[in-house]
């Protein structure tokens, strides 16, 4: 498949099973709801390092939010419950209840029947006997008494099943090029709901192969896509591509992440609209494992067969 | 469905229990079943019938119309529905109440929310001597003025407020302060038709108390007329 000039590779995106959470960051102003959520999902890149991944999905207006106050709503998965319990927790005590008029509330329904985890419901003791539980409109609230007034979070969030590792690469004749559609396909994949793209900017450089030559790594580099290696290793490049992009997707759903991976690679195919050596990108692709370790397959012919 | 609705009939001059007028105790209950009840669990207490004309059907949502102040303990022990009073109302309205949301569009007198432990009662009008009395938590509003000793011996809970009442010893002025979770609560007041309603600005003036018990409970001041 070639659109606009640039090679979709006949291949897919390997993904895995996660469990993921939403959680909306409130604050006086975007300012101070950024600083908390980008805090909370600071060193949240992948789950192989970070335990969890997680990431801003939007920003939020006053009238999107349960309080009234300019907000962010984040996303946050990992490989099972018990981790991302935990991490939610200490994110929010390091990150949320430490931030200036941050507040955090519940960003999937509380209904009963969706697993609940625990967003402020052990941070409440933080109160040392003067927190305040406040149950409003059916949702439990506490008020911990802070320095700078009170601190206000909703006990718990939904947690919900969800997929990770979504992904296409960008293969282009350099690395500005690389870097500029990536760009690109971030800016526009950033307006699809219920994703995540959580690494810096949303692009990774150092996409990574299972096992190693060091019996203690269990990932190494992807020599098969690293430039300099072409001549060495059983290189997936041709001679013209000189730098590899990756971006990396967590969603809710199956649909939320083949919708982002559509959005992202046309995006970067618009580049080449009126010229098809524009954007110097030549190739998309997608990492898998052979397809037999994720139960869910991304394949980009499929994905782009949707396109309109 | 339409609400449950009751309306006392004119014939009857003295006080009457209400606890039995509760969404917990008429669910699933057919008017008949209900006018046939006995409004306390005694031989010779008098039969809902015999002081109330009963309509409705909808025991969630009970509507207590042409009311007295001789109607006592409205929303005794009740856990769950709304109950709402057209006007005024007796002693106890509430009282060792477990959740649910109680109106009242006019005066209700002494001992509010007496032992109340979940749930939320507007007052449109004025409360009587000892509001919020024993209080263990939930969230009374009185947005007219309120009698002697409110908040005694509470432990925790919210009463609103919108004039300083004179307050007894245990009870602690915290100051002035912008609270977030009054944005939350005001918002969920919208859908009750209430003058609370008109409440929009977050910054109150907290009292803290009752301090001979733990005195974690507040009673908050809210600004009537100043916009957020």
């Amino acid at each position: 498949m070639i659109i606009n000039g640039i090679q979709i590779d006949d291949t897919f995106a390997e993904a895995f099973n996660m469990r993921g959470t939403r959680v909306i960051i409130t604050a006086q102003n975007h300012k101070w709801a950024y600083h908390a959520a980008n805090a909370m999902t600071g060193f949240a890149t992948s789950v192989i390092g970070c335990g969890v991944e997680a990431g801003i999905e939007r920003e939020l207006s006053a009238d999107e939010t349960p309080d009234g106050r300019p907000g962010v709503s984040i996303l946050m998965f990992a490989m099972g419950s018990k981790v991302l319990m935990q991490q939610l927790e200490t994110r929010m005590g390091q990150c949320i209840l430490t931030c200036p008029t941050a507040a955090a509330f519940a960003g999937i329904d509380t209904g009963a029947d969706i697993d609940q985890i625990s967003l402020g419901k052990h941070l409440r003791y933080f109160g040392d006997g003067y927190q305040i539980s406040k149950l409003i409109a059916g949702k439990r609230y506490w008020r911990i008494p802070v320095m700078d007034g009170e601190f206000l979070t909703q006990e718990t969030t939904g947690m919900v099943r969800a997929i990770g590792g979504g992904n296409f690469l960008i293969l282009a004749t350099s690395q500005p090029a690389a870097l500029h559609a990536a760009e690109t396909a971030i800016e526009a994949m950033r307006k699809v709901p219920n994703v995540i793209m959580p690494f810096p900017g949303g692009v990774v450089r150092s996409g990574s192969k299972v096992g190693s030559k060091y019996p203690k790594m269990f990932a190494s580099t992807n020599d098969a896509f690293c430039p300099t290696l072409k001549g060495l290793v059983n290189s997936e490049l041709s001679d013209d591509i000189e730098s590899v992009m990756e971006i990396v997707i967590d969603g809710l759903t199956f649909e939320d992440i083949a919708t982002s991976m559509q959005v992202g690679i046309q995006a970067i195919c618009n580049l080449n609209k009126s010229n098809t050596e524009a954007s110097g990108v030549k190739r998309i692709s997608a990492g898998n494992y052979g397809g037999k370790l994720g139960p869910h397959h991304f394949k980009l012919h499929e994905i782009m067969g949707a396109t309109p | 469905m339409s609400a449950l609705t009751f309306t006392p009939k004119k014939s009857v001059a003295q006080a009457i229990d209400c606890r039995l007028l509760t969404p917990d105790h008429l669910a699933d209950l057919t008017v008949p079943q209900i006018e046939n009840l006995r409004l306390l669990n005694t031989k010779n207490a008098p039969k809902i019938a015999d002081c109330f004309d009963v309509s409705g059907t909808n025991a969630a949502h009970i509507v207590i119309h042409n009311t007295h102040h001789q109607l006592n303990y409205i929303g005794h022990q009740m856990t769950k529905g709304q109950i709402t009073i057209e006007g005024n109302c007796g002693d106890f309205l509430g009282s060792q109440m477990r959740g649910g949301t109680i109106i009242c569009h006019g005066n209700a007198n002494d001992r509010v929310g007496d032992q109340m432990r979940r749930g939320l009662i507007l007052i449109d009008g004025n409360a009587g001597d000892y509001c919020a009395s024993r209080l263990v938590a939930g969230t009374i509003g009185v947005f007219g003025e309120v009698g002697k000793y409110v908040g005694f011996a509470m432990k925790r809970g919210t009463i609103l407020l919108t004039k300083t009442p004179p307050l007894h010893a245990t009870i602690q002025n915290c100051g002035t302060h912008t609270l977030p979770f009054l944005a939350l609560l005001f918002t969920s007041f919208q859908v009750l038709s209430t003058r609370f309603n008109t409440l929009k600005n977050l910054s109150v003036i907290r009292f803290s108390g009752d301090l001979a018990c733990n005195g974690n409970g507040e009673i908050l001041i809210c600004q009537r007329d100043i916009s957020a």
